[in-house]
């Protein structure tokens, strides 16, 4: 090492949003650190709003200003050292990362669907079910306090989200998966009401998770082996030489896509799926549902077509079994579900199975008919849609509550069009979209996704995507059916009044899923605006 | 290779030392030893960093760690092997022998090539060259890092930590109810007498002597006399006993007196107690 | 290797040493126990916090392991740089100063909210 010693180039012209969000989590952590507690809710969520929109017009910006490459086919650069690689897709990524944590955080600060307390434990530390606080009433007690740590927290995992479907390289990205999956592990143990359920959820994702990201770390060393680099697209030229162990690449490949797969909550790793989206906090669930699989698609997509798309023969089998059975498993375990969570969490795993499905539509670009959609584009756009109504589902669910929380079982909702059709419509809406029904942004998704996968021969799984597809339509449309057409129980639950951070996220979420759905067009284009990955 | 040879079987026998001892502590020393081993092995293979990172970071912190989980859930606390699923051992042990078949499989393989490339990454010294990697293409994941370590830390204060619901009272705030006391109810105000100090026994637990001789009670730790092991001052016994002595040599007659002593230390007894 | 054997030869030294005094003291020693002996501190001081239900400890103790790891972690990340120092020049210092401004931030952190506070 006798020459000089360089740093590497950091673009901050590409990178500032990225670098915004980090710093906006760090003064979150300084505002935890100095500022008294009564006014800490208030500043936390402001630092963060402010951060996120910050984030917001940098990324939109940052979109505007990359340069073109390769003829025109995609656009941007290789940034930090061949670290981060902020192009067309990073940035769409980026964007509906944004708006849909600004969803989430607008969901984190509310406070009045629970009679004007927080969604969060008072305090964490205490064992469930004990009484807040050493006094009786009137003593203090922990009852109306909040971790506002979730701010820093939320804002942490969106960094780490960013980072990971930017990466250039897999040890960035492994550092990545695990910022975005700590405070994910933490916010789900933080719900107020079944904190039991919450712990435990959150004991369940971790473990797992952390299992997951030993797969992780195994595979990329195992890649390493093969390749020499841990670059993507010095793994590509390895690739395309050939030559070499073979056995370390596919071996390595597979465990780096068992943490992948596991984030995005694919058959055979979606176990831990429906007990996280039950027991955490539902503003957690919202925003996890959404953002994980749209960060964690990001990385599969930069991964399978930038490291490995001259080895697609050897995966692309692989992962059509993998959809075929998680868009199986996750519809057929989805129809005998009864609560409200558990069924959205399985039918969020029937979800991965279509997005995966869109993932096997690659194709040389040469291949590709005029006008037809590459599969790239139909998952950044599937993505869009499943972001949005997800979010906005799950907000709606936390409005029917129960005295002792969210009334999660199906059967309590029965009825409840007939007493507020304004909720039971909006959830109607959501549920008519993840089922794909034409005219919703749903149907556009899938649409384009089965397209892309059918027109790169993979037709066997687009069948069983329609099949599942069907099977999906009938159990959402049965809990439409028995939220309209039937009589509401007795002790029928409480639609609460939600201040305008929910109403407006769901109105919002409610806009958007049927404007894509009409309108899918503007989206569509900027979907296949933002090209194909830069290597 | 000598290295290997001498670490491999200790290590071999310590992780299956893992798996079948009952308690969890013998557990984490073993796993202490095969990290040890390990570092020992990184040190044969020319890693100088990677051994100083297994002894500080797995044996120092994360052995830590581990052993301070165990506390908090108990040292004697053993595993329920009780199967909440049933055939849950049977499948566990299949699948793991499918995944043993499949890993024997691809081992066998790939085969083991010679390493390439440590000569090079080794260039002008380990340290030096990893800190080249480090803080060129890894410096913004080097960076990042930071917000894992952050995380970890406002994970731990959110999930274990309880805050005070009321501010901490300070010394000055002691001192001041203190007073407070002694003017409304004649508390005494300062400090309480030490113990008596007679280098016989546990020296602690013998009560110190007020001048009019007799035993000053607040003086032995209440730890000690709630438990019932101070001693019912000795030492009054003892004073009893010397001039016991000195008015037995003048007045040349004994035990009697001394039975008599005896009486009033049992009586100094029932007091204590 | 040849740099480790000193190094070895002192670690074999002292474990000789270490086992070496315990047997002897155990053989040799007068064996007479009361149960003011048998106590943690023979002062009378009770350990803190008090073995219960099997010597189990709170779980406030928690925060100081995880700091403790999070230093560890942080002087393994400062070794190279330390080593390196000369050739990294001011792009190492920056970075290296920034991430430890940033752990310095969870620090606060802790002290702040009393996490490290011993009562």
């Amino acid at each position: 090492m006798n020459d000089e010693f360089t740093g590497p180039a950091i673009e901050w012209a590409r990178l500032w949003p990225l670098f915004a969000v980090f710093g906006t989590a760090l003064v979150g952590v300084a505002v935890e650190a100095f500022a008294p507690r009564s006014a800490r809710c208030l500043i936390q969520s402001s630092v963060a709003g402010v951060g996120l929109a910050v984030a917001l017009v940098g990324t939109v910006l940052v979109a505007l200003e990359l340069p073109e490459r390769a003829g025109g086919a995609a656009r941007g650069d290789v940034t930090a050292g061949g670290a981060v690689v902020v192009d067309g897709p990073t940035v769409f990524l980026w964007g509906l990362l944004v708006v849909v944590t600004v969803g989430g955080l607008l969901l984190f600060a509310e406070r009045r669907v629970d009679a004007g307390l927080p969604v969060f434990a008072g305090q964490a530390s205490l064992p469930p079910g004990s009484t807040a606080g050493p006094g009786g009433p009137g003593e203090p007690s922990y009852e109306d306090w909040e971790h506002t740590e979730v701010y820093p927290l939320l804002v942490f995992a969106l960094g780490g989200m960013m980072l990971f479907c930017a990466s250039g390289d897999l040890l960035t990205m492994f550092v990545a998966l695990e910022i975005l999956s700590l405070p994910l592990y933490l916010l789900c143990g933080l719900a107020r009401r079944r904190r039991l359920l919450s712990q435990e959820a959150a004991m369940k994702y971790f473990l797992l998770g952390a299992f997951s990201s030993g797969f992780f770390v195994y595979g990329m060393a195992l890649v390493y082996g093969y390749a020499g680099t841990l670059n993507l697209a010095g793994v590509a030229v390895a690739v395309r030489a050939g030559g070499g162990q073979e056995v370390l690449l596919l071996v390595g490949a597979a465990m780096v896509m068992v943490a992948l797969l596991f984030k995005v909550g694919a058959v055979p790793f979606h176990s831990w799926t429906p007990d996280v989206y039950q027991g955490a906090p539902t503003a957690v669930t919202a925003y996890m549902a959404a953002a994980t699989k749209i960060a964690a698609f990001g990385a599969i997509l930069r991964f399978l077509y930038v490291g490995l798309g001259d080895a697609r023969w050897d995966w692309a089998p692989l992962l059509w079994v993998v959809a075929i059975l998680t868009m199986l498993g996750g519809v057929v375990l989805a129809v005998g579900q009864t609560e409200i969570k558990r069924l959205l969490a399985y039918s969020s795993i029937a979800h991965t199975g279509f997005l995966l499905t869109g993932v096997l539509g690659l194709q040389a670009s040469g291949d590709l008919a005029e006008g037809q959609i590459s599969s790239l584009q139909a998952v950044l756009f599937y993505l869009a849609t499943y972001g949005v109504a997800t979010v906005g589902i799950f907000a709606v669910t936390t409005l029917v509550r129960d005295p002792g929380g969210e009334a999660g079982s199906v059967a309590r909702w029965t009825g409840l069009g007939r007493t507020s059709p304004l909720v039971a419509g909006a959830f109607a809406v959501f549920l008519l979209s993840l089922a794909g029904i034409p005219l919703t942004a749903g149907f556009v998704g899938k649409w384009s996704v089965f397209a892309s996968a059918a027109g790169a021969g993979a037709w066997p799984v687009v069948a069983v995507a329609i099949t599942s597809s069907i099977i999906a339509v009938y159990f959402y449309v049965r809990h439409i059916v028995t939220m309209f057409f039937a009589d509401p129980p007795e002790d029928a639950p409480v639609v609460v009044v939600p201040s305008p951070l929910t109403s407006v996220t769901i109105a919002v979420a409610l806009i958007v899923t049927v404007a894509l759905g009409v309108v899918p067009g503007p989206l569509l284009d900027l979907a296949g605006h933002a090209g194909q990955f830069v290597r | 290779m000598i290295a290997f040879w001498v670490l491999a079987p200790v290590m071999v026998i310590a992780a299956l030392g893992i798996l079948f001892v009952r308690k969890a502590v013998h557990a984490a020393l073993l796993l202490a030893v095969v990290m040890i081993s390990l570092a020992m092995l990184y040190a044969a293979l020319e890693a100088p960093f990677l051994f100083a990172v297994q002894i500080i970071v797995y044996t120092g912190a994360i052995m830590m760690l581990f052993l301070f989980v165990l506390m908090l859930v108990g040292v004697d606390a053993s595993d329920s092997v009780v199967e909440t699923i049933r055939g849950q051992r049977v499948l566990a042990v299949m699948v793991g022998g499918i995944f043993a078949v499949l890993l024997g499989v691809i081992v066998g393989q790939a085969g083991i090539g010679t390493a390439v490339g440590l000569g090079a990454a080794n260039e002008g010294g380990n340290i030096e060259g990893l800190a080249e990697v480090l803080f060129s293409q890894y410096v913004l994941a080097f960076e990042a890092t930071a917000a894992l370590l952050i995380t970890a830390a406002l994970g731990a204060m959110v999930l274990a930590h309880r805050e005070r619901l009321v501010p901490r009272e300070t010394q000055a705030d002691r001192a001041a109810a203190r007073v407070r006391a002694y003017g409304e109810h004649g508390d005494h105000l300062g400090p309480l007498a030490a113990p008596g100090v007679y280098a016989r026994h546990n020296a602690v637990d013998t009560p110190a002597l007020l001048p009019d001789g007799s035993p000053a009670e607040q003086s032995v730790p209440t730890v000690i006399s709630n438990r019932g092991t101070g001693r019912p001052s000795p030492s009054y016994r003892d004073v009893d006993r010397v001039v016991g002595q000195l008015q037995s040599r003048r007045d040349d007659q004994d035990p009697a007196t001394d039975t008599v002593v005896e009486g009033s230390g049992s009586a100094a007894r029932g007091e204590d107690a | 290797m040849e740099l480790y054997t000193p190094v070895l030869a002192l670690l074999a030294l002292a474990a000789g040493f270490a086992i070496f005094s315990v047997a002897v003291s155990t053989l040799t020693g007068p064996k007479r126990y009361n149960r003011a002996r048998l106590d943690s501190y023979e002062c009378g001081i009770e350990p803190t916090p008090q073995p219960f239900g099997g010597g189990r400890i709170p779980v406030k103790y928690y925060t100081v392991a995880m700091t403790f790891i999070i230093f560890d972690v942080e002087i393994m990340f400062l070794v190279p740089w330390a080593v390196y120092f000369d050739q990294l020049s001011w792009f190492g210092l920056i970075a290296v100063v920034l991430f430890l401004f940033n752990i310095t931030l969870a620090y606060a952190y802790e002290w702040r909210r009393g996490g490290l506070d011993w009562d």
